[in-house]
């Protein structure tokens, strides 16, 4: 817009930057800094320390991984977002196809209406759903909580999908239509092979959708320790006043890091595609 | 695709979505369903289990599905039965809302916003009608005045008291409304402020702030870890005393504070959305055509003019499907404010903390009180509000209109 930017313009652009750059990434550069510090330390932060790494314990780090189950939990989360992420993905694209582009009552408001149901208070419908999975026995269980992940992003994931399928242009399917394939096939042979990028984010989605949630995992797996999911682990590590907290802050680091590593690797191919939708919108 | 039809076509397009269908039935209708039935009745902490001898517990309750039965839980309390009146769950919620003075109230403080509605109409619709044509900010400021006038001459504070006093429900109603009020408006200034910023050609480091500030977005993905740092900076030894104390300052238990606590949730949900904002703004902005602030140039406008006469309205389209999403999950806000402040500091035996929004209230009855009968009274309202507003910004939206549709 300016195409000529004067000197005082130019420090006001760089200051706003940098306090909001601060604002932004600070919160996790010091669970980073806490995290290298031992038990009382935590509470020793000189103002440089608060800024740059001044201890370099690995005390935390150790306990965390041999003494406590983080492993464990850590595993647990892997499978029960991955099978999400599956389950998700088969479930959903078949779905988003059907919505995109066959004829059936119900396809012009059918997704309006998902998506305004799932405005129904999340934490009350906590109660039914651990309730069915209890009497069909899957309560405490990796496959309930994979069920209840699963159906919870399935409207966003077909949404997602759905709106991808609508920008392949039909005239493919039509030609392979001529030539007799079925709609099953055009669905496995022309959509999904065209749609690898819309599939590779939602993938992405689901899976971080699983990973990061919280609360049906409390509710779900409680306990015992070897069951429970990282978040609801790590949590009850934080909140307990015995355990020093620079030991759940080296766990979160780890829990962390990949994702920060994965989400800006992946961040301008996402910013692509919200673009799309959200100008086209 | 018509060239297949009948029979088979059904069958297809049944297996296409069926799966997704039976995971919406069950995993969301039967979730309303079931808090719709429990709501009629008076199931409680003295009354858990259910009487599957009552015919639609049985029906709907799935520890009384025969195959299921020997996973049921057993206790000796009296089974939970419909309530008699079916609705006083409803009317233990509303309190005395239905009273005449408080009503007269809540009719004073529709009142009080009525001026800001006839201004955003005549805004929208007369302006260009009068003569001489009103600009906006003048009808935006007289709306304000009369606001200011009706509040005084009505004695809004006061009836909004008396709303306040008639029940948990209007309280925790309200204070989410002021909590989505506040947030939204600072995502959208945030999220525009640091786009603009970003779109600046030739800003050498563009990249590194990108990446930089996109950072939240992608922590929260683990937003209750985060959460739990928020926490930290604000406790009694956490950061933020801490930072104070180098200076000589000793700081106070900032989260027993309520107004302070209130501020830190929505301090930590702007990091947590700002980026979204950014994002999607960035995006809209590098797709207008630089003619037009070249041509607004040649007329003479500056900075702001062409902030407000060009980059804003062309932002409307891909601004407000995002502001629609994201007012509708702020006033769901569950997990951050649990981790920050689980709903306090607390105001007072049997009232609600000063940070319970409405999901945080309903965990605590749910999980901490076993209010179920009650809290699936409390469910089926917000449900019911949620919904309405839904479809209605929906149809403004068009989000649905598949998000890629040219």
């Amino acid at each position: 817009m300016n195409r000529k930017s004067s000197l005082g313009v130019r420090i006001f652009q760089y200051t706003a930057l940098i306090i909001a750059t601060l604002f932004a990434v600070y919160p996790v550069w010091f669970i980073i800094l806490a995290s290298l510090r031992a038990s009382g330390d935590l509470y020793t932060f000189n103002l440089v320390g608060m800024f740059v790494p001044t201890a370099f314990s690995l005390d935390n780090y150790k306990a965390m991984l041999f003494t406590l189950p983080f492993l464990a939990w850590v595993k647990n989360s892997f499978f029960v977002a991955g099978f999400t992420t599956i389950a998700c993905l088969l479930i959903a694209t078949s779905a988003a196809f059907a919505f995109s582009r066959m004829k059936f009552y119900g396809r012009e408001w059918g997704l309006v209406l998902f998506l305004a149901i799932q405005s129904f208070p999340g934490v009350l419908s906590l109660v039914p759903i651990a309730q069915l999975l209890t009497a069909v026995g899957l309560y405490r269980n990796h496959w309930g909580l994979i069920l209840a992940y699963t159906a919870g992003t399935l409207i966003f994931t077909t949404m997602n999908l759905k709106g991808y399928f609508d920008t392949i242009p039909i005239d493919l399917e039509e030609a392979a239509m001529i030539d007799g394939c079925g709609p099953v096939q055009s669905f496995f042979l022309i959509a999904l092979p065209l749609a690898r990028p819309a599939l590779a984010v939602t993938a992405l989605f689901a899976f971080m959708g699983g990973w990061g949630e919280y609360v049906l995992a409390s509710v779900l797996i409680p306990a015992p320790d070897n069951l429970k999911t990282a978040m609801v682990g790590l949590y009850q590590i934080a909140n307990q006043v015995s355990i020093p907290w620079g030991l759940f802050a080296s766990g979160a680091v780890m829990i962390i890091i990949p994702v920060l590593i994965v989400f800006l690797y992946l961040q301008r191919y996402l910013e692509g595609g919200l673009t799309l939708g959200g100008v086209k919108g | 695709m018509a060239s297949w039809s009948g029979r088979r076509r059904i069958l297809t397009v049944l297996a296409f979505i069926g799966p997704t269908l039976i995971g919406v039935l069950i995993f969301n209708i039967y979730p309303i369903i079931f808090n719709t039935y429990i709501s009629f009745t008076n199931r409680n902490q003295f009354h858990p289990n259910p009487d599957c001898s009552v015919g639609l517990t049985g029906v709907l309750e799935p520890t009384c599905w025969g195959i299921f039965k020997r996973n049921a839980p057993t206790g000796f309390a009296t089974p939970f039965h419909l309530k008699d009146p079916l609705w006083s769950n409803y009317a233990d919620l509303m309190g005395n809302f239905f009273t005449p003075p408080v009503l007269i109230a809540f009719f004073k403080l529709i009142i009080c916003f009525l001026p800001l509605v006839v201004a955003a109409q005549v805004n929208k619709r007369f302006s260009k009608q009068l003569d001489p044509p009103a600009s906006p900010a003048t009808v935006t400021l007289i709306a304000i005045v009369t606001m200011a006038i009706i509040i005084f001459v009505l004695k809004i504070p006061a009836a909004f008291d008396l709303i306040m006093k008639s029940g948990d429900f209007f309280v925790v109603t309200f204070r989410t409304i002021l909590y989505v009020a506040l947030c939204i408006p600072l995502f959208f200034v945030v999220g525009l402020a640091l786009a603009l910023l970003l779109n600046t050609p030739n800003l050498p480091g563009r990249t590194f702030f990108r990446v930089a500030l996109i950072v939240p977005w992608a922590a929260s993905t683990v937003a209750i870890m985060m959460s739990l740092v928020w926490k930290f900076f604000f406790q009694e030894k956490g950061t933020i005393n801490q930072l104070l104390g180098i200076f000589g300052i000793h700081g106070q238990v900032w989260l027993n504070d309520p107004t302070i606590a209130f501020l830190v949730i929505v301090i930590a949900n702007v990091w947590y959305s700002y980026p979204f904002f950014m994002v999607t703004i960035l995006g809209a902005l590098q797709s207008i055509p630089s003619e037009l602030y070249e041509a607004a140039e040649v007329d003479g406008a500056n900075y702001w003019q062409k902030l407000m006469k060009i980059t804003l309205p062309l932002l409307r389209v891909a601004v407000i499907p995002v502001i629609v999403l994201s007012s509708i999950t702020t006033f769901q806000m569950f997990g951050t404010v649990w981790a920050i402040t689980a709903g306090g500091p607390s105001r007072g035996a049997g009232v609600p903390g000063a940070t319970e929004l409405v999901m945080v209230y309903a965990y605590k009855q749910v999980f901490q009180t076993n209010a179920y009968g009650l809290m699936g009274a409390f469910a089926v309202i917000i449900f019911i509000l949620l919904f309405a507003t839904t479809l209605y910004s929906l149809r403004i939206s068009r989000i649905t209109k598949g998000a890629y549709e040219a």
